[in-house]
């Protein structure tokens, strides 16, 4: 014990063993609803599929990055620091796939 | 000595210096930055599949095989001839991913990569529990759950290296594509691809982690923080995996 530092950190909740295994079933359910809707839905060409499966990749991302990534216990303006900036990423897919459309119409085999 | 008393209990002196205002070290919130970059940079490249898809017809439902039949080894050749392996047309996920080890030649569309899945969101859970075993400073536990990640880590790249070889070896790669337009095995490649030597990647640091956590490094320093920082990067990788997973074999 030649060197102890100090560290400033958030705190686990005491139940935290308890909350990662619940991610991970819920996780795994997911998983396995995603499968189950992809055959289900195997000849559906809406869009609203899609939005389907963007949503329940968008849950479990909430759930890895609030209890794995321990966001859920940081403070408040370091979630916002990391998560606002990705609203670009928003604008970027609305841009590529309006201008996509236009492609598709335009395309030549 | 009062005055810095003060300075550590008031809520409005946070960012006047002598502590971390967002209650993190340097290098936990640089590895959450890094990670914001790293965001940008694979949904870039998942913008830019989407982007390419949407210029192409959308895949044909497959009313022509069904899971669990057998494959014969001209499938991909009935496939080109049944119109559902053409160039305008982008392919059906199942009909391009639907082999296992081991059970060649039957058709089990999706179950290798669901497969892949599991392996990646377990891997991430021991990570998770050795980053809360480094918060007690149990060195037992922390190498076990290190170890599991670690092996989790490495079925999930040999996973890609036999589905890469099965695609490679029916001639996909970045500039053909039997299965439909060039652009999807391209897009195919390069995104797993990066993904993957994220993978490769993290299981290097997790392998250093494990090395330090066995020679006591971490101990002597005080803190397993070193854990939860290789943590962040790996629960990142498994995010990310999410995303690729929805996208190229979902959708």
């Amino acid at each position: 014990m030649d060197h102890i530092e100090h560290l400033e950190h958030t705190e686990s909740p005491a139940n935290m063993k308890k909350q990662i295994w619940n991610t991970f079933y819920v996780l795994l359910v997911l998983t396995v609803v995603d499968i189950a809707f992809y055959f289900a839905l195997l000849s559906s060409h809406s869009i609203y599929k899609n939005i389907l499966f963007v949503f329940l990749g968008l849950v479990k991302a909430f759930y890895i990055v609030s209890v794995f990534m321990h966001m859920k216990f940081e403070r408040k303006f370091l979630a916002s620091i990391i998560i606002l900036p990705m609203l670009f990423i928003c604008f970027l897919i609305w841009l590529a796939l309006t201008e996509a459309g236009y492609t598709f119409d335009s395309r030549l085999f | 000595m009062s005055n810095t008393a003060t300075l550590s209990t008031d809520n409005k002196q946070s960012w006047g210096g002598g502590k971390s205002p967002l209650s993190i070290s340097y290098g936990k919130l640089m590895m959450w930055i890094f990670l914001l970059s790293d965001a940008f940079t694979f949904s870039s490249l998942l913008v830019a599949y989407g982007f390419v898809r949407f210029t192409f017809t959308t895949s044909l439902p497959n009313a022509i095989v069904k899971p669990f039949s057998h494959l014969s080894h001209t499938f991909t050749e009935e496939m080109q001839k049944a119109g559902m392996f053409v160039v305008e047309r982008w392919p059906s996920p199942e009909l391009v991913f639907n082999h296992f080890p081991f059970l060649h030649g039957i058709h089990l569309p999706l179950m290798f990569v669901s497969l892949m899945t599991f392996i990646l969101i377990f891997s991430s859970v021991t990570m998770v529990l050795a980053v809360e075993a480094g918060h007690r400073m149990a060195k037992k536990e922390v190498e076990k759950y290190m170890i599991w990640t670690i092996i989790g880590g490495a079925a999930f790249l040999g996973c890609q290296a036999w589905e890469w070889t099965n695609l490679i070896t029916e001639g996909a790669s970045l500039q053909n594509n039997p299965f439909g337009p060039t652009a999807f095995a391209a897009l195919f490649f390069i995104v797993t691809g990066f993904h993957g030597t994220h993978v490769l990647s993290g299981v290097i640091l997790n392998i250093i982690i494990y090395i330090n956590v066995v020679n006591d490094t971490y101990e002597k320093r005080g803190h397993y923080e070193m854990v939860e920082k290789v943590g962040l990067y790996w629960h990142f990788v498994d995010l990310v995996w999410v995303f690729v997973f929805t996208f190229f074999y979902l959708i």
